[in-house]
This record gives C-alpha cells, sequence and structure tokens, in this order.
C-alpha cells in the first residue's frame, strides 16, 4: 500500500462521528468501518434536513457525507459543517467530478472504498 | 494616311495600292464594310443614308428621304425595360435637340419578323464651319448574344441565390477582403440580427466566443483565417452570441471561393447549429454519470452485505479485506471506462489506480507500455487479472519482501491477424517460487478470462527468480 494502513491505529479514537447516507445498507459499511477506526459514538442522518436537524442540536467531532441523499444535493450540510467548523470528508459514487465547484478542493471518497482509505482521509482531514 | 504605310518596303512600291485607295476615297466602300451598323440622319432626322450592317440589323432596307422613318430605319424601339420608345426620346433626337454626342444608349430595336435585337448605339452631331447642327450619325451595334449572357448569368446568380436562401443550414459569402456579399435567412436566424452587406466583416454574428468562453475576435474566426491563408478550415467549434444575449453553439465550414484562374475572391461559410447535439451530450453525460453512481453505490453496498455475512462468523481474518480489494479494483476499472464514456479505458490508467497502490512509492514496482485502449470486457477482465497479480505478489511474491522488483509492461504488435496486445509481468524476487499446489482465482482468471473471454494467450510460469505471466490479447486500435 502507498500510504500502509495501521490497522492499530485509531484516527477516530473517541470521536462523535456524524453518518450523513441515504441507502441503509452502505451505512451499516461505514458505521462498521468508523467503529473498526475507533470512533466512540455514531450519529445517522438519511437526509438533509435530518442532519441539519441534527446540527442545530449538537455538534460531532467529524462527518461523513454522502453528496447525492435520494436526489437531494447534501452541500447545505456540508456548509453547516464548515460553519461550525467539524471536519468531514464527503462519499459519493461519482467521485471527485461528482462535487461541485466551491467544494471541489474538499477530500472526497469514491464509493466502494476500503477501511484503509477511510482511515487516511480520516487522518488527513482531522489534522487541518 | 502615314499611319497605313508599310515601313520598310522598297522605295519603288506605292504605299497604298491604287484599289486601296479607291476603296479609302468611297465612302460606301469604307462604311459598307464595317461590322457596325452606321446611319446619318438630317435636322430633321429623316434618313440619309445606311450601310449594309444597318440594314441588316433593321431587317429591312428603308428608302433615304422617306420621312415615315425619323431618327432610326426601324419601324418599333423600345427602352431596355421593354416599354415603347418615343422617336423623340431615340438617341439621334437627343443629339440633334442638344448637340451632343450621346454614348453607349441601349435600345431594344424591332425587325419587321418579330425579332428584337438589343442595340448599343452610339450618336454624333454633324456640324457646318459655324457649328450649326445639320444632322446626326449613329454607330450602333447589336449585343443581344451580350446581353442575353449577361441575363443568363443572372439567372444562374438569381437561382444560387435561391438555392442557398432554401437551405436550413446557415450560409453566407464574403469578398476576397472578408466584406460579408450575401447571408440567407437560416444565417439570420442563428446570428439573431442583420449585418450590413459590404461592410460587415468576417461573420455577421453579433459576438464571437470559442467554446472555453474566451472573446473570439471576428477578425480571428475560423471564416478570416480561411480567407487570410487561402485554405478551408475545419473542425472547430464556436459560440455566436445573439444582441438579445442567448448562445449557439456551431461548428463552421469556411472554404475559399476562387475563379478560373486560382485567385480568391472571396469564401463560403457554413454554420451547422449543434445546440441541439450539446444538449443530447449534457444529458447522455448526466445518464453516464448516473449509471456510474448507481453502480459504484451497488458495489458498496455489495461489500457491506459481505462485510455484515462474515461479521460473527467463523471466517478466517483477512477474508473481508482480500474481498473488499477485489471489489475497489472493478470500481477503479468502471472508473476509467466512466472517464472513456464506457466506450473504452486507457490501460495504464487501470494499471496506475489497479497496481501503483500496491508499491511503495520507489522503483520496486515498475509500469510502463505505449498508450492502448481498451474495450469495457477487455478492461474489465485485466483489472481484476492485474489485481490478483498484485495481491499474490503482495501476499507471497516479490512484494512481500524488501527486495523484490516487480515489472509490467506492455506493448502492441501487429501480425496478419491484426493488433495485439502484449502484456508482460516478471517478479524478481531473489528465490525460487514453486507453483501453488491448487489453482486459485487469480490463475483461473488468467487462463480462462484470456483464453476464452478474451481470445488472447496467458502463460504462467513459476521460474528460479519468480512469478512471470505473459498475457496476449488482439486489440481492435491503439493510440489514445
Amino acid at each position: 500500500m502507498s500510504e500502509p494502513a495501521p490497522r492499530g491505529a485509531s484516527p477516530l479514537a473517541g470521536l462523535t462521528v456524524l453518518i450523513v447516507e441515504d441507502e441503509t445498507i452502505i451505512s451499516f459499511l461505514i458505521e462498521d468501518m468508523a467503529l473498526e477506526l475507533g470512533a466512540g459514538e455514531i450519529c445517522h442522518a438519511a437526509g438533509v434536513a435530518e442532519a441539519l436537524a441534527f446540527l442545530a442540536e449538537r455538534r460531532p467531532d467529524t462527518a461523513i457525507v454522502d453528496v447525492n441523499l435520494g436526489g437531494e444535493l447534501a452541500y447545505p450540510v456540508a456548509e453547516r459543517l464548515a460553519a461550525l467548523g467539524v471536519p468531514f470528508v464527503f462519499a459519493t459514487g461519482y467521485g471527485r467530478q461528482g462535487v461541485s465547484a466551491g467544494w471541489d478542493s474538499h477530500p472526497v471518497l469514491q464509493k466502494p472504498f476500503p477501511v484503509e482509505t477511510l482511515a487516511r482521509e480520516m487522518r488527513e482531514v482531522l489534522a487541518r | 494616311m502615314d499611319n497605313l504605310a508599310f515601313r520598310g518596303r522598297a522605295a519603288s512600291e506605292p504605299l497604298v495600292s491604287l484599289a486601296m485607295q479607291r476603296a479609302l476615297q468611297s465612302w460606301d466602300g469604307l462604311i459598307k464594310s464595317l461590322p457596325i451598323g452606321v446611319y446619318t440622319c438630317d435636322r430633321e432626322g429623316v434618313l440619309v443614308q445606311y450601310n449594309r450592317r444597318a440594314a441588316e440589323l433593321w431587317g429591312h432596307a428603308p428608302i433615304p428621304g422617306d420621312t415615315q422613318f425619323r431618327f432610326c430605319g426601324t419601324y418599333r424601339a423600345f427602352k431596355p425595360d421593354g416599354t415603347p420608345l418615343d422617336p423623340a426620346e431615340a438617341p439621334v433626337a437627343e443629339v440633334l435637340r442638344t448637340g451632343r454626342p450621346v454614348r453607349n444608349r441601349e435600345v431594344v430595336i424591332e425587325r419587321p419578323d418579330g425579332q428584337r435585337l438589343f442595340i448599343l448605339a452610339n450618336v454624333d452631331p454633324l456640324l457646318d464651319e459655324h457649328g450649326e447642327i445639320l444632322g446626326g450619325v449613329n454607330c450602333f451595334q447589336d449585343i443581344t448574344a451580350l446581353k442575353e449572357a449577361e441575363a443568363a448569368k443572372a439567372e444562374r446568380e438569381r437561382r444560387t441565390r435561391e438555392l442557398l436562401e432554401a437551405l436550413p443550414a446557415a450560409i453566407y459569402t464574403t469578398d476576397a477582403s472578408g466584406r460579408i456579399t450575401f447571408y440567407n435567412q437560416a444565417a439570420i436566424d442563428l446570428w439573431g440580427c442583420r449585418p450590413e452587406i459590404g461592410s460587415s466583416e468576417w461573420c455577421g454574428s453579433w459576438r464571437l466566443w470559442w467554446p472555453d468562453g474566451t472573446a473570439l475576435p471576428h477578425d480571428e474566426c475560423p471564416m478570416a483565417v480561411a480567407l487570410k491563408q487561402n485554405r478551408p478550415v475545419r473542425g472547430y467549434e464556436a459560440v455566436a452570441e445573439r444582441p438579445d444575449g442567448t448562445r449557439v453553439p456551431f461548428i463552421p465550414f469556411p472554404t475559399p471561393l476562387r475563379n478560373e484562374e486560382g485567385e480568391l475572391i472571396g469564401a463560403v461559410n457554413m454554420l451547422v447549429d449543434v445546440s441541439e447535439r450539446k444538449v443530447a451530450e449534457t444529458r447522455q453525460r448526466a445518464l453516464v454519470d448516473e449509471l456510474n453512481h448507481r453502480v459504484k453505490n451497488t458495489l458498496a453496498t455489495v461489500q457491506s452485505l459481505a462485510a455484515q455475512t462474515i461479521r460473527g462468523s467463523d471466517v478466517p481474518g483477512g477474508v473481508r479485506e482480500a474481498f473488499e480489494a477485489r471489489i475497489v479494483a472493478l470500481s477503479r476499472a468502471h472508473d476509467q471506462l466512466t472517464r472513456g464514456a464506457w466506450e473504452s479505458a486507457d490501460l495504464a490508467a487501470i494499471a496506475d489506480a489497479v497496481v501503483a497502490p500496491f508499491g511503495d512509492g520507489t522503483d520496486r514496482l515498475s509500469i510502463k507500455g505505449p498508450p492502448v485502449r481498451l474495450p469495457p470486457q477487455s478492461a474489465l477482465t485485466l483489472a481484476i487479472v492485474l489485481h490478483e497479480l498484485a495481491t499474490n505478489a503482495a501476499k507471497y511474491g516479490a512484494l512481500s519482501n524488501s527486495a523484490g522488483t516487480v515489472g509490467l509492461s506492455w506493448s502492441v504488435t501487429a501480425n496478419g491477424a491484426g493488433p495485439r496486445l502484449e502484456i508482460e509481468w516478471r517478479e524478481v524476487c531473489g528465490r525460487a517460487i514453486g507453483a501453488p499446489a491448487r489453482k486459485g482465482f487469480g490463475t483461473r482468471l488468467i487462463e480462462r478470462g484470456i483464453r476464452q473471454e478474451l481470445k488472447g494467450a496467458a502463460e504462467i510460469a513459476y521460474d528460479r527468480t519468480g512469478l512471470r505471466c505473459r498475457i496476449e490479447i488482439p486489440v481492435a486500435s491503439t493510440g489514445t
């Protein structure tokens, strides 16, 4: 691997992670990966309204945000997270070119991705 | 008469023969033989005399002094537009009235048999020594054939114009200096305006842009290039902006026009509106993006289902990771195909996406080969094959220790059966590797996938230095 993933390393150790993902089965996968990377608490939102409602109440330590939430684009969630200063990554089937202008330099996970890639991207955004 | 002399003749010979002198002295002799009609009238316009050609053109021989013919020897005359010519408006009448010559006046005369001729008249007054008008002399010639040729040319031009007008494609022409000389209705529709004939230059559009949105000055547009470089210009696309701000993407086809001598006399340009094609391309792009998104989410779903299935079971460790890695390799090949609109993918890009992550950034892993486009099926199969080879090297082969090297290279060779892609995977790990006791997925995939699915040949050898794999498959075309 270009950047060997230290399996033992826990970039999400003890952190509260918000997962914004409309497809339930995929949300299981991301949740399992986050837990494997040491996450302390996992919170879920399946749509923009639900995610914004959550963010009105709580401030997670980090977030993994699917760009396309059943036809609805997640940019309002991204803007809210940025305003709150919460580091996050996008996850999308479209890949880099599926992220619109304004966010095109933000880290993107191209689905499907292995846990090592999630670990690398999380370490990077959390270090910013 | 000096100018008629033949210089260099013997001095004994007369300068002009007697017969010639007689002919020259005789008015009839000279005038009769002229190929143009000549007649004179007195100051009342009554015919005095005329030559043979005049009678031929009139179609009869009027009697001089006959007062039924005034100013002319023909019964009826018309203006060029076909309306009757009043005798008082005849060129000779005008000269007798004004005393000034008339030059190159076009008149239509009718002969007794009804045939009409186009006549070009040149009339001069005959004056006495006091400058009083004695009469007039008209030299006239038949220009019917010339006029008919002119009319035929005008008719051809009119038909060409009608044809260009009727075409649904925007067409315009310019002269050699780029000034617009003609445009059709479709051009007005595309431009959204009517340029000034004779002063607008290069293109009749209000504003021009390159497809990337940068401004395109009119004097640098493809039509200007075609005229300035005197060559057809092809393969460009531009965008015309109408005065109302709407924009039309189009493909121009500017072509120089040359005369029979090959000199540039102008250019014709056809502008093909490609708006609909652009919309279709955008729609297709969106569809491919959506398909890719669906495929990626489905692969992620399969990855999740496998993880949920394995979790809590007694499947040995590493299985989930191996499965995930295969899914991701397949997904990376999909990325390359999406980039090529699902028509083809670049082999080097696939190798970079699938194999390069196994390297450590040093030259232990080298990937090299010419650009090769692979159709979707070959791309997907080769992606998995390369992934299996790389995984195997990482687990058991050259990449499982710190000293081994892997070289992935390919080339395209042409033989009678068409171009063939030859791929070589060569591991050097400094120790002999024996063939595995059981054929794994990778080996089976290479053997069956390459030989049967891709109609190629594959060979795996485990020699003293490490694993070697040679793959050969037919490819349709090469290059990017």
